[in-house]
């Protein structure tokens, strides 16, 4: 206080400073302040609807519900594939606090085998977070019942009831219908950057082959949404029934197939191995596409076990695998029928004869046939299916390029739009074929057109190949499409009958069939393949194809020595004969003789179509007038008794073991 | 009591009359900013007072209590105890440096048997105590530009990288700004802000760049670009900003707030209640919060005008400069105008540590206007 005057100046000074400047920051604090309060308008009243929209979404889920898939119907409307209630058991990981105990608890009400155990533990550590893993399927009343009663003390389980397919007859449809299984990541890679959710839940379960895999969208369907409010984590919190989106069901798919055709396949085929095509010869329609042996859909549905599949691959007789389809094989002597087409197209007279003694020596080689059949017109020739007659007929004919022509024409070669995949289109070889796929020797020489005579050599076919054969040779006028899908949900699909007119003469088919009547009449099925349905007969063809090389021991000729080597069986039919309706092939593998093995197998088969159909059953229960005896009447020769005449040779061709 | 009474010497400090001096309406604010924040934790936690509305209440209590006492404390007590304060923050701080406790990547903490010490928090008090005592014995001329400015510059520097080095990047952030208020409240010359400012501006980019720690740089960048990581740093942003934007007018309600009563919103307690608020009770309960701190403010900010000395004028605006400044930079980054810093809302966000420091510093501010004729020396020693 020693110079007051200047203390007090300097202070007044600094304190005029401070107000002003006091009074600057408060301003800037207003302005500041005022900033937010603009700020929160525009969050809050101009952008509040996107934000109030951002926050619904934020807020509410919309739980995925999966819909039922589509059945699958055969063309009577019997089911092939359905679903059924699954009462099943989920744990959900984040609401389990102690996983290990809580398995163990569970384990005392209902049976976990380790095998299980080690499952469920590999899908809680590897699945994602919120996904509930399931701890047991295809739960009992009981035990469903009993665990729901104690859910209380047991943390994070939680009782659920699902759908699960089912395919109530087993195997008998398996190669067909395929099966569905639980989604893989390839499913899940293959569905594009943006998957169907549906493949991301754990119930989902997707086509895996034939039908459930060719219509999976179809089958499918769209799933529904349970709204449900739910936190950051994704936990539901609560549930809102008044958002549900109800699920669409997927779509019923209606076969051709006859689901009392298809039993009776399965039934005669027994262990045998091979497969059995039946087609309606007007329309087309599949009645029966049968692999034997086959599998049970509904094991691969709710998941296989190593064991089990192994088992299933690692069998000689190929259970997996669609024979019907995939396989190829030398059609042996059901090719005649072709070849005898070819000539007579190419104006070979039909009473052409050739003299057959069991061997015949020609290109410096000798051809063999199973008997010494003498001589034959060309008629005879089908019907005791002589190879040695065959043999010269397709050098007659000049070459397998007239033969290939006609076989085109029967659907040989030709892989067939029927909807599911897997068909292989063989080969038939013609000139042109040599020279694309023997670049070394890219000639055709003349002693490899007689093995083609008689449908060995390069030529391979398939099952519904030679189905569609005998179903052109039954028509007799258009070269009918198979066709599988008849209706995706109520929408029929194309049939296969607007189709082209086969361009061949209509007496000359007429022969051809005759012949094949004649073969079951007379010739090398004679016996073995009588319907015995009074008037209405089949008629046929027999096969037995060479499936290796007999030299150096690697097969036998007919049902001798190891399976493996034996001869394909084979058969193709049409009935009735004067009225064709159903077409039909059927393949026995390493069967032995086609009439032996594969013609008793078609009668069986088509005897449940023909009994079926209400015109043929008029005709046959018709007491009067009575029909023509048949040549050979049935019972003169009892089956298996006498052996019948074999039909094929086997022509020791090297190098083209089929 | 009559005016005549009060100029009888040494009636002043009368223990009754100086609590009658205490600003009342200050206290009601900080009462109901504080009654806000516990309302809003009670809400966001389902409806119930554990675990963080009750333990806010029963802090603000205590606090309240511990503010009233250093209200009476003589503003010559502050003033002799500005640079002992600092100097044993600043001692802290170093401490920390040394040995202090590592918690979620950051070391900031000091272990005192069960006590948790933040040094960054007595710095807040202690650096507006000793640049008030420093610009108390400085005259106004060489306040407005002189080398003595160095002192203060060094005084706010030191203890601001030490924060920053933490790293605690909003306490650094706001130790600097309340420094730099004020030395502007003491008379900077113009000139010298404009400068510094413009200096500020421009070394920030290369700041970002090259000087913070990579998960600082995703922040701020993230903030520029929100859109482009929602799952993680831009999370923060953009689930406050759907919380303020989906209150709209009035608010969905106290309870309903579905942002934060389903933890969509992070940190929800703490530095993002204000988007609680926001989104239960909308603009209008937003601009009415707003309005409670601004009253504060002006309040601290008169009671700073009316004091007689320097250091009563200095210390009560840098308290209010802190306090304005936590306001501001948390308000601007719950609304997507500010990275994410780590500065919590005043009285409003749970936590004790900075509930602590405000009431103490707005125990300084009290004790400023209860002692608003006290003479101060010019104090030419440390105390």
């Amino acid at each position: 206080m020693t110079q007051p005057t200047i203390f007090f100046s300097e202070v007044n000074e600094r304190q005029a400073t401070f107000h002003r400047r006091a009074f600057v920051m408060g301003g800037l604090v207003g302005v500041g302040l005022a900033a937010l309060g603009v700020r929160l308008f525009q969050l809050q009243v101009v952008e509040n609807d996107r934000y109030k929209s951002l926050s619904a979404s934020n807020q509410f889920n919309f739980r995925l519900v999966l819909p039922p898939r589509g059945r699958i119907l055969d063309r009577n409307g019997v089911e092939l594939a359905s679903n059924r209630p699954n009462f099943r058991l989920l744990l959900l990981k984040d609401e389990a606090p102690d996983v290990e105990a809580t398995l163990a608890e569970v384990s005392k009400l209902i049976p976990i085998t380790p095998e299980r155990a080690r499952q469920i533990r590999r899908d809680l550590r590897d699945g994602p977070k919120f996904v509930p893993v399931s701890l047991a399927e295809d739960l009992n009343w009981d035990d469903f019942a009993r665990i729901n009663v104690r859910s209380a003390e047991l943390p994070g389980v939680e009782a659920d009831m699902g759908e699960a397919r089912v395919y109530p007859f087993g195997g008998a449809f398996s190669h067909v219908i395929g099966y569905v299984s639980k989604v893989s990541d390839a499913d899940v890679k293959r569905a594009g950057p943006n998957p169907d959710p549906m493949l991301l839940n754990p119930g989902f379960r997707i086509g895996k082959q034939g039908v459930e895999k060719a219509l999976d969208l179809e089958l499918r369907g769209k799933p529904g949404g349970q709204k449900v409010e739910v936190d950051s984590r994704g936990r539901v919190v609560r549930e809102d029934p008044m958002g549900d989106i109800k699920p669409t069901p997927g779509k019923e798919v209606v076969l051709t197939l006859d689901a009392d055709v298809q039993n009776r396949a399965l039934e005669v085929f027994g262990e045998d191995s091979g497969a059995a095509v039946m087609m309606d010869c007007r329309s087309g329609d599949l009645l029966c596409l049968y692999s034997a042996p086959s599998f049970d859909a509904n094991s691969f549905a709710s998941g296989l076990t190593t064991a089990e599949y192994q088992a299933l691959a690692n069998y000689d007789h190929k259970p997996l695998f669609n024979k019907a389809l995939t396989a190829n094989y030398p059609p042996g002597s059901t090719f005649k029928t072709l070849v005898a087409l070819a000539a007579l197209e190419k104006g070979i007279s039909p009473s052409t004869v050739h003299v057959c003694n069991k061997a015949w020596a020609w290109g410096g080689r000798v051809w063999h046939c199973d008997e010494a059949h003498g001589a034959l017109d060309m008629k005879g020739a089908i019907a005791k299916s002589c190879d040695i007659y065959f043999y010269q007929l397709a050098l007659q004919i000049g070459g397998p390029d007239p033969i290939a022509a006609v076989a085109r024409q029967f659907g040989l070669g030709h892989v067939f739009d029927i909807g599911i995949p897997g068909q292989k289109p063989g080969i038939v070889p013609d000139l042109a074929y040599k020279r694309r796929n023997f670049p070394r020797d890219p000639v055709w020489h003349p002693g490899e057109t007689p093995s083609v005579g008689i449908g060995q050599g390069y030529v391979s076919v398939n099952p519904l190949q030679l189905c569609v054969q005998a179903a052109r040779l039954a028509n007799g006028v258009r070269a009918i499409e198979p066709r599988l899908i008849h209706a995706i949900g109520g929408v029929v699909q194309p049939s296969g009958a607007a189709a082209p007119d086969l361009p061949f003469a209509k007496e000359n088919i007429d022969f051809v069939r005759a012949a094949m009547a004649a073969v079951v009449t007379s010739g090398t099925a004679a016996g073995s393949a009588n319907l015995g349905l009074g008037p209405v007969m089949m008629a046929g063809k027999t096969g037995t194809a060479q499936a290796h090389t007999y030299a150096g021991g690697h097969g036998q000729h007919g049902a001798t020595g190891a399976w493996a080597g034996r001869d394909h069986a084979w058969f193709i039919a049409f009935a009735p004969y004067d009225d064709p309706r159903y077409a039909l092939s059927v393949l026995v593998e390493h069967g032995g003789f086609g009439a032996e093995a594969a013609a008793p197998k078609a009668r069986e088969i088509m005897r449940v179509a023909l009994l079926k159909d209400p015109q043929v059953r008029a005709r046959i229960e018709r007491p009067l007038p009575m029909p023509a005896m048949p040549a050979t009447p049935p019972g003169q020769r009892p089956e298996g008794a006498e052996p019948e005449p074999p039909t094929d040779i086997v022509a020791a061709t090297p190098g083209k073991t089929a | 009591m009559t005016a005549s009474a009060l100029t009888r010497p040494g009636e002043r400090e009368r223990l009754v009359v100086k609590f009658g001096q205490i600003d009342w309406t200050l206290i009601v604010l900080l009462c109901l900013i504080a009654a806000a924040g516990g309302m809003m934790l009670y809400s966001i936690a389902g409806g119930a007072w554990e675990p963080w509305a009750a333990k806010h209440l029963i802090r603000f209590g205590l606090c309240l209590l511990l503010m009233l006492a250093l209200a009476v404390v003589d503003l010559r007590i502050w003033f002799a105890l500005a640079y002992p304060i600092y100097g044993l923050a600043f001692l802290l701080l170093m401490a920390v440096e040394v040995v202090g406790h590592r918690s979620l990547g950051a070391t900031r903490w000091l272990q005192f048997g069960p006590l948790g010490v933040q040094p960054s928090e007595i710095m807040k008090i202690g650096l507006v105590l000793a640049l008030a005592r420093f610009y108390h014995g400085l005259p106004a001329p060489r306040a407005k530009w002189s080398w003595n400015l160095l002192i203060p510059a060094a005084m706010i520097g030191a203890p601001v990288l030490l924060v920053a080095k933490e790293p605690d990047l909003g306490t650094a952030i706001l130790l600097a700004a309340t420094g730099g208020a004020v030395m502007m409240l003491a008379g900077l010359s113009v000139r010298a802000i404009v400068a510094g400012l413009a200096a500020v501006a421009a070394a920030i980019p290369p700041f970002v760049m090259f000087v913070l720690k990579p998960y600082q740089r995703d922040r701020i960048l993230t903030f520029l670009h929100p859109e482009t990581d929602p799952s993680k740093s831009g999370y923060h942003i953009l689930q406050a900003k759907i919380a303020l934007g989906s209150g709209g007018v009035l608010g969905k309600g106290f309870g309903l707030g579905s942002q934060s009563q389903l933890n969509f919103l992070p940190e929800k307690q703490t530095d993002f209640i204000f988007a609680t608020l926001a989104e239960e009770f909308g603009l209008v309960g937003c601009v009415a919060m707003l309005a409670l701190y601004a009253a504060v403010i002006i309040i601290a900010l008169r009671i700073a005008n009316v004091s007689h000395s320097h250091f009563g004028r200095l210390s009560a605006a840098g308290i209010t400069a802190t306090f304005a400044l936590y306001v501001m930079i948390n308000g601007a980054m719950v609304m997507g105008l500010a990275p994410v810093v780590g500065v919590p809302m005043p009285l409003l966000s749970y936590g004790g540590t900075v509930m602590l420091t405000v009431m103490v510093g707005f125990g300084l501010v009290q004790s400023v206007r209860v002692h608003r004729y006290s003479e101060v020396g010019r104090g030419a020693g440390l105390i």
